[in-house]
């Protein structure tokens, strides 16, 4: 019964984390890209800073209009965004916040972590099948491919660090850092270098947004989705950009590790100065093209860290 | 008919089209065509249309691209969204009239609009324009082009994906803006010229601003733009070998302007038929080897230093005196007809003024160089993929209110 | 370009290009946050041609002559002369009407006016909420000009000599 009750407790929190950060990533997103673009983001909801700029906009995605295509594959279509959403909630599981707090320690966590964000790939299929509408269809097809593409440099560049610690678990690769005293991005740089640029693919962000941004010509596979169901893919990118970040802390910087404060300030700081330079990375560069991000994906990224394996595996079996 | 086989043998629905696409369909209408994409490929093909409305800065284009799967197959611009009648509207005007109401084809290039009016007029009614005036329409027409192609930059970074440069070139743009304001009273629209010269002169103290603007344009603002853009690996990737022409397409085609001397054609009309006082001052005409898209924005970036450098000069050696000649109130040109020529931001604006002695032009005719240019953007872009195409119509830099008048 | 070309300029323009973007992200923003700041409308910008005031005898300089009627490009001020109670006419307007909407801010107007009786206004903040309210007429019109601190530049020759050196404008003789 406590088990119960502490499990709910905890699904509660996760969610509510999920739907602050949300909150803050999208004001932090219009700010930060305000302020690099010499101009304010949002000024004026809430204050002298309009941090309820999220709110605002909550409500009147709530407010819109709640409809189905004609000619939609129903319940492939409603439940795309569910698809999306639940993977995102989903890898908050593993993630190491502090020395003894981890939802739930799996001694295979980085594996479930990698196979769970797979998902998202399935949800965009769906809203792009489902929506009946040619031009979803086959910029989902794209999302797909991109997503598709980029799994395997972003989990390769991972098993590197798996291969000098030997545990799966995020918890024991933390732990391996903290007792070596060294973070993994040093002797891992490639690895992280692969990771980041493999997670900026993965998020469809830009220079890496071909699925969202070609809507000069395609609307992207979710065209059809108005109001909270859009919400509900904003809110899977936003919850999917901070686990990235914050795996990519976990793997290669430390996760909980740093002087005086406590393990789960850290971790939250870690995470977001790196979302802070996905941010920062998306409103600096152009886009690449599709066969261009393709021959990165499979001609450069994967190379790389299969190269980065090798040596590290080399490296440990020479010492 | 091969299709119409592979029609009836297909699936027969209408809503996802790659499934009425099958080779089988072929196959079961005995096999008409050996190789089973070639019945394949017509219903492969999808047609889309980046409607006129669209988030994108072309202006109100519309283009109908037939793409197979991610290769444009045949791209047909649509164009008339901005048409507004203006040589049918300038036949009931008086002369003078007609000035103001250029600016409004090419409103990036206001004043270039302005001077080739005014050019064809003055001549035709043999007016005489002061040379203050006439330097003066030297250096405004360059500090148009510094605006035009600062802009150009901007939209061209926002057409491949980059938002930031866009915020920067307004930053620069707003500057430029208050000079202008400062000087003719307007923003962007001018109403500047007048037939014998322009409307006002300007004071000392904005010949400093002036040369504070460009001393921050060529020193920080400029260093900025190719720092951030055009030396961006990205960038270089999307546009080196993009959207290429032969310089004889661009010939062939009436290209003119950096879209031609992008191609490596050498032809500037302020060096090859100069008009005011260009013959007058030293600067160089920049231009590229390959043709594509990379060349075309670099051309136009080189020519933001040309533009300054001529505005120096002209500065150092404006003299003093009236800028507006004597004008009869009541312009009638002798009969005839006079084809006068500038070089503006995207090429050549040609007017061609037929006069029949009254006070009201007989006929003008705009020659618009991005009414040519869009017409090279199927050489650019068929055969090459969906974000080659959105490259190279911005690279053309066309401004729909001339290709429409 | 050599793989090893491309890896170099890729690494150098990705760091070039963040070191600007975060340089600029850290200096002041250039908006100007209207309607609480505003920026400084320039003297001299043109917007609305407006009737000008003799300041001796109160009347309007218009003589209702017509000139500006016929050489405005888009037709956009119409005006009706005054007809006194002998029947005969007067030289000011009864109406004068500007529809702004349509005026395309040219100074065509001014420039043929030769009496002095036209000048453009440097009023911008002009909008309403109705296309009707932007008709205006003759009070209109001087109000305007009493209230606007229009510069008057009108073809060069008829320059105020004190405005002209407080613009910074070189006076014509």
């Amino acid at each position: 019964m406590n088990i119960l009750l502490f499990s709910i407790l905890k699904a509660a929190a996760v969610v509510a984390f999920l739907g602050l950060n949300a909150f803050v990533l999208i004001w932090a997103e219009r700010k930060i890209s305000g302020y690099i673009q010499r101009r304010y983001g949002p000024l004026r909801v809430g204050g002298p800073a309009g941090v309820f700029q999220s709110a605002a906009d909550i409500l009147k995605l709530v407010a819109k209009e709640d409809f189905v295509p004609g000619g939609a594959d129903k319940w492939l279509w409603t439940l795309a965004p569910a698809v999306a959403l639940v993977p995102a909630v989903l890898v908050y599981l593993v993630l190491p916040i502090g020395r003894t707090v981890v939802l739930q320690n799996l001694n295979i966590g980085l594996v479930f972590f990698a196979s769970v964000t797979s998902f998202t790939l399935l949800g965009i299929f769906m809203a792009g099948w489902g929506s009946n509408n040619k031009y979803s269809l086959v910029g989902a097809m794209r999302a797909g491919a991109q997503l598709f593409s980029y799994e395997i440099p972003l989990i390769l560049s991972t098993v590197g660090v798996v291969v000098a610690t030997g545990t799966l678990s995020l918890q024991g690769i933390v732990q391996a850092q903290v007792t070596h005293h060294e973070w993994f991005v040093f002797p891992q740089i490639l690895g992280f270098i692969v990771f980041y640029v493999a997670s900026l693919a993965e998020l469809n962000r830009t220079p890496f947004d071909l699925a969202e941004a070609e809507s000069e010509l395609i609307a992207g596979y979710f065209t059809e989705y108005s109001g909270i169901r859009w919400a509900m893919f904003a809110i899977a990118e936003y919850s999917n950009l901070f686990t990235t970040s914050a795996l990519g802390v976990t793997l290669f910087l430390g996760g909980w590790h740093g002087p005086w404060l406590p393990g789960w300030i850290w971790f939250l700081i870690k995470s977001y100065v790196l979302v802070f330079v996905g941010i920062w990375i998306r409103w600096t560069l152009p886009r690449v093209r599709i066969d261009q991000l393709m021959d990165l994906g499979w001609k450069f990224l994967f190379p790389v860290s299969v190269v980065n394996v090798l040596g590290t595996a080399l490296y440990l079996m020479v010492r | 008919m091969a299709t119409d086989e592979g029609l009836r043998g297909g699936s027969g629905t209408t809503l996802a089209e790659p499934a009425a696409a099958t080779p089988r369909g072929a196959a079961v209408a005995g096999g008409a065509d050996a190789a089973p994409a070639e019945p394949g490929a017509e219903h492969r093909l999808m047609t889309i249309n980046m409607g006129p409305q669209h988030p994108s800065t072309h202006g109100v284009l519309r283009l109908i691209v037939t793409l197979d799967g991610e290769v444009v197959v045949k791209v047909v611009p649509d164009i008339g969204f901005l048409h507004r009648n203006f040589e049918k509207i300038v036949e009931g005007w008086s002369f003078p009239g007609i000035v103001p109401f250029s600016d409004r084809n090419d409103y990036l290039g206001a004043i270039t609009n302005e001077v080739a009016v005014c050019l064809a007029v003055e001549k035709m009614a043999e007016i005489e324009v002061p040379v203050r005036a006439t330097h003066l329409r030297v250096l405004f027409s360059e500090l148009q082009r510094i605006i035009s192609h600062v802009l150009f930059y901007g939209t061209f970074g926002l057409d491949l994906g980059a938002f930031t440069p866009f915020m920067y070139a307004f930053r620069e743009r707003e500057m430029g803006y208050t000079l202008m304001e400062k000087a003719t009273g307007a923003r962007m629209l001018y109403a500047y010229n007048r037939l014998g010269g322009l409307r006002n002169d300007v004071p000392d103290s904005w010949f400093r601003e002036l040369e504070k603007f460009l001393d921050y344009l060529e020193r920080q603002a400029w260093p900025e733009y190719m720092a951030l853009l055009i030396e961006n690996q990205i960038y270089r990737e999307r546009t080196i070998g993009v959207g290429r022409l032969t310089p004889e397409q661009a010939v062939a085609w009436g290209a003119s302007g950096p879209m031609l001397r992008a191609t490596g054609v050498a032809w500037d009309l302020r060096r090859a038929a100069p008009y005011l006082s260009y013959d007058q001052f030293e600067f160089d005409v920049p231009t590229g080897k390959n043709g594509d898209t990379y060349d075309s924005a670099m051309v136009r970036m080189l020519e933001i230093k040309e533009s300054i450098r001529i505005i120096r000069q002209v500065i150092r050696i404006l003299p003093d005196g009236p800028v507006l000649g004597r004008v009869r109130p009541n312009v009638r040109p002798r009969p005839g007809e006079y084809y006068s020529r500038v070089e503006s931001p995207r090429g050549e604006v040609g007017v061609h003024l037929i006069c029949d002695g009254g006070a009201k032009p007989y006929r003008l005719k705009w020659r618009a160089p991005s009414f040519c240019h869009l017409q090279l953007v199927p050489l650019m872009a068929e055969g090459s993929k969906v974000a080659d195409l959105i490259a190279a119509v911005g690279s053309t830099d066309v401004i729909m209110g001339e290709v429409d008048r | 370009m050599a793989l090893w070309e491309r890896l170099w300029n890729t690494g150098k323009s990705m760091v070039v290009g963040h070191g600007i973007t975060i340089r600029e992200m850290l200096r002041k923003p250039v908006t100007v946050r209207y309607p609480e700041e505003k920026p400084p409308f320039e003297r001299g910008s043109r917007s609305v041609p407006v009737l000008k005031v003799n300041e001796e005898t109160g009347l309007l300089n218009c003589v209702s002559c017509g000139l500006c009627e016929r050489s405005c490009p888009p037709s956009c001020i119409e005006i009706v002369q005054a007809v006194g109670e002998d029947g005969h006419r007067k030289p000011w307007p009864e109406t004068f009407q500007l529809d702004l909407s349509h005026c395309m801010v040219c100074n065509l107007c001014v420039e043929a006016c030769p009496f002095d009786a036209l000048e453009m206004a440097d009023v911008v903040e002009l909008s309403s909420y109705q296309v009707q309210d932007l008709i205006f007429n003759k009070e209109q019109l001087a109000e305007l000009w009493k209230t606007s601190r229009a510069l008057r530049v009108a073809g060069g020759e008829r320059l105020d000599a004190e405005e002209a050196v407080a613009a910074g404008t070189p006076a014509r003789p």
